[in-house]
């Protein structure tokens, strides 16, 4: 079952009014997911790879490097978004606003993105983490005003 | 190393089976959760699922300390089922009765923690029989019998404290032997 199309069904099982209730809509929704994690890419050549999931660990867009698979790096990204935010609460740090891991071989960004999802990045060894993480959060601010939209 | 080792056991099985209840059950603290809140086909039994794991932990009437671990229960966080069993004492499957072919559910998880399984040891416990009679303690018994396994299997009740600390118990006694 496609998630997307189906996360807009519940939608309207709830009452709620979404922008998109069809399969088309949820096409619609994955492209522009998609556009925004090419954007990504373009403004940022460091990028190397970015998926966009939901908290629940499903796989909603991605542009990963050939051989990713997607459910697996899904899954991965919100078990991990999931465990550290309870870290942070628990050392009262407040509300978690990103994970950085420095790789070998290059970096991983884990954001939440909006309430529903969230965007893993993934950056070469030799970027400037801080030009990076600020096209991630650009790429973040997109999704949550898109996903908004859709909940009006 | 060994004075590292800390003596833990997981709980496992399907989605809904009620391993975060259970923890939850017989925790001394609040227990570490990471569930949230579910989508799709997976709403439709329950409104939050496990996405890493649960933990907490519980004093033993002789002291001992034992940590529990539970894991999540979607096939696609088969990567924490690995990483949460290293090391562990033992494995306590539960089972959601109320499920179209809670038999091979059992199968499922039986055969998925099989290493794990071989190298400790399980018991198993079956929640929602009250709910849903689609299969009695005898049909698991049978099914482990066909397996060539045999294994304490309880009906219990995943939100009770007595019921998975009975478990618990079973678990250390049959490491034990
Ligand atoms: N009737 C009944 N309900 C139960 C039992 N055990 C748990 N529940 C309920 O079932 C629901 C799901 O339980 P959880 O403990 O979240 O299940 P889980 O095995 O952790 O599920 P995942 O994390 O999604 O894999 C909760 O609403 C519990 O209150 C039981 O033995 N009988
Ligand atoms: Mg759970």
């Amino acid at each position: 079952m496609d998630v997307i199309e189906e996360i807009f069904r519940d939608q309207q099982a709830a009452g709620e009014t979404a922008v998109a209730v069809s399969e088309e809509g949820s096409r619609v929704l994955r492209a522009r997911l998609e556009q925004i994690l090419d954007g990504l890419r373009e403004d940022c050549g460091d990028v190397t790879g970015a998926i966009v999931s939901g908290v629940d660990g499903m796989a909603w867009a991605q542009r990963l490097p050939a051989g990713f698979d997607q459910n697996r790096f899904a899954a991965m990204s919100s078990a991990l978004l999931a465990l550290s935010d309870n870290l942070v609460k628990e050392a009262g740090e407040g509300s978690p606003r990103k994970v950085l891991i420095e790789g070998e071989g290059g970096n991983v960004f884990l954001m939440h993105a909006g309430d529903q999802l969230l965007l893993t990045i993934f950056t070469r060894a030799d970027s400037n983490l801080g030009m990076s993480l600020a096209h991630a959060n650009h790429a973040v601010e997109q999704i949550a005003r898109l996903m908004a939209k859709c909940d009006d | 190393m060994n004075g590292m080792a800390q003596e833990k056991i997981i709980f496992t099985g399907p989605v809904g089976a009620g391993k975060t209840s259970a923890i939850a059950a017989i925790s001394d603290v609040p227990p570490v959760r990471t569930d949230v809140a579910c989508r799709g086909e997976e709403r439709a039994i329950k409104d939050t699922t496990t996405v890493a794991m649960d933990y907490s932990y519980i004093q033993l009437d002789d002291g001992r300390r034992v940590h529990l671990y539970g894991t999540p229960g979607q096939a696609r966080f088969d990567f924490m089922w690995e990483l949460l069993t290293r090391n562990g004492l033992g494995l306590v499957l539960l089972i959601n009765n109320d499920h179209p072919e809670p038999l091979r559910q059992l199968d499922f998880y039986l055969d998925a923690f099989a290493d794990f399984i071989r190298q400790t040891g399980v018991v198993i416990g079956v929640t929602r029989m009250g709910i849903a009679d689609r299969a009695r303690l005898d049909d698991y018994q049978a099914r482990l019998f066909e397996r060539g396994q045999v294994y304490p299997v309880f009906e219990i009740d995943g939100r009770s404290g007595d019921d998975v600390r009975i478990l618990v118990q079973a678990l250390l006694a049959v490491l034990t032997i």
